[in-house]
């Protein structure tokens, strides 16, 4: 246990108060919205430096978790914002917590929509712009080498052990199910429940 | 006759009937294939979009920044009503899966301390990271005979992974390099 209040009390989080806490939230997804390249996952590092490292709303495993259980509820997983909004209002109460989390999703989807609003209506204008045709080609790349730092950060963020050490366990669930992922096409949903089942018997440390 | 004439499509749908249709692509979505239930629901059944239309909006959707599938409900939203039609559609999509979400948040902040439920989360977590981890993998054979761009790509992932470089700065810096070496050579055809 001790470990684990160490490194929460390493995060010193600047108190704002409520209202304070909730417009923080709001500008911190605003300001990240338009960078959300390549379907939005390429943010989820972002948000892990914003949450644990910068602000200290979540613990690292508890980023870990919100993650998680993004991916298994049904509907978008780029919902995890809002999960990230509720951690950051939580010390507050349910109902500023509540707050944070819906205030937090309309701001991460603001912005993007209002230029997706543009898009559309002017699409047949640049439809065959070579401004367009640069964008595409060019964000594709770096949308790859960002998913791979994604992926690389989540692991490192989940397979950890209380200690800090990685998880060995962990990251041999973690690398089948990347393989699983990309040989078959079985439902996700029955990695978690297999892995949940795994580490309720103490198979998978943290 | 050759083949038959496509059937008509409906009339464009008002703000209630984006909201509603939405709603019901967010609820058959229920376990996944969010997408699919989007076209089967807005082309197949409702007849709002021919298949074109519907697929012209998925490469919108891809190009611009926001998730892929909030962004297709804004196309299909702003394409008959404009922006209140964009922000009707989205309601629809997000309303039922948020509001669950949130539920499952609070619920999981008041009982994550519980030593059963880390121990379930433990396992959960490390299989959900390997599903992050898949995603680059599942990009990556699009670029197999792009050197250029496995040496922008990698180029990305040492300045994050290792170089501790934020997202907006990398993607500020990278980004017009990488436009202005895909900057179409010939002319394109209109």
């Amino acid at each position: 246990m001790s470990p684990v209040l160490l490194l929460t009390a390493s995060c010193r989080a600047v108190h704002l108060g409520d209202l304070g806490n909730l417009a923080r939230v709001i500008w911190q997804f605003l300001s990240l919205s338009l960078f959300s390249l390549g379907g939005g996952n390429t943010l989820l590092a972002e948000y892990h430096h914003l949450s644990v490292d910068k602000f200290c709303w979540l613990t690292s495993s508890q980023f870990a978790d919100l993650y998680a259980l993004a991916e298994a509820a049904p509907g978008p997983s780029s919902m995890i914002v809002g999960l990230l909004g509720l951690g950051a209002g939580w010390p507050e109460g349910p109902f500023w917590a509540l707050l944070s989390g819906y205030g937090a999703e309309l701001a991460i989807l603001l912005p993007s929509t209002l230029v997706m609003v543009m898009a559309c209506l002017s699409w047949r204008h640049f439809e065959h712009s070579p401004w367009r045709m640069a964008f595409e080609r060019g964000m594709g790349p770096i949308t790859l080498g960002i998913l791979f730092a994604v992926g690389l950060k989540i692991v490192r963020t989940a397979d950890v052990t209380r200690a800090g050490q990685l998880s060995v366990p962990g990251v041999i669930v973690s690398l089948v199910v990347c393989v699983l992922m990309l040989r078959t096409r079985i439902s996700p949903l029955w990695f978690m429940a297999i892995a949940g089942v795994l580490g309720a018997a103490g198979l998978i440390n943290r | 006759m050759t083949e038959p004439a496509p059937a008509p499509l409906a009339p464009a749908p008002d703000l209630r009937q984006l909201f509603v249709g939405m709603l019901q692509v967010a609820l058959s979505a229920f376990g996944g294939g969010l997408s699919a239930w989007s076209q089967r629901i807005v082309v197949e059944q409702k007849r709002w979009m021919s298949d074109e239309e519907f697929l012209t909006g998925l490469t919108v959707a891809r190009l611009f920044p926001g998730p892929n599938q909030i962004n297709m409900a804004v196309y299909i939203g702003a394409n008959f009503r404009g922006l209140p039609g964009a922000l009707a559609a989205l309601a629809g999509m997000l309303l039922v899966p948020f509001t669950l979400l949130m539920a499952l948040g609070l619920l999981y902040f008041s009982v994550h301390t519980l030593p059963a439920v880390d121990r379930v989360l433990a396992g959960v977590v490390a299989a959900a990271a390997g599903m992050a981890l898949s995603m680059g993998f599942k990009i990556l054979g699009e670029y197999r005979k792009d050197p250029v761009a496995l040496g922008l790509a990698a180029l990305v992932f040492v300045a994050l992974a290792f170089g501790h470089l934020r997202l907006v700065p990398v993607v500020l810096v990278s980004g017009p390099i990488a436009m202005a070496w895909y900057w179409p050579r010939r002319p394109v055809e209109p």
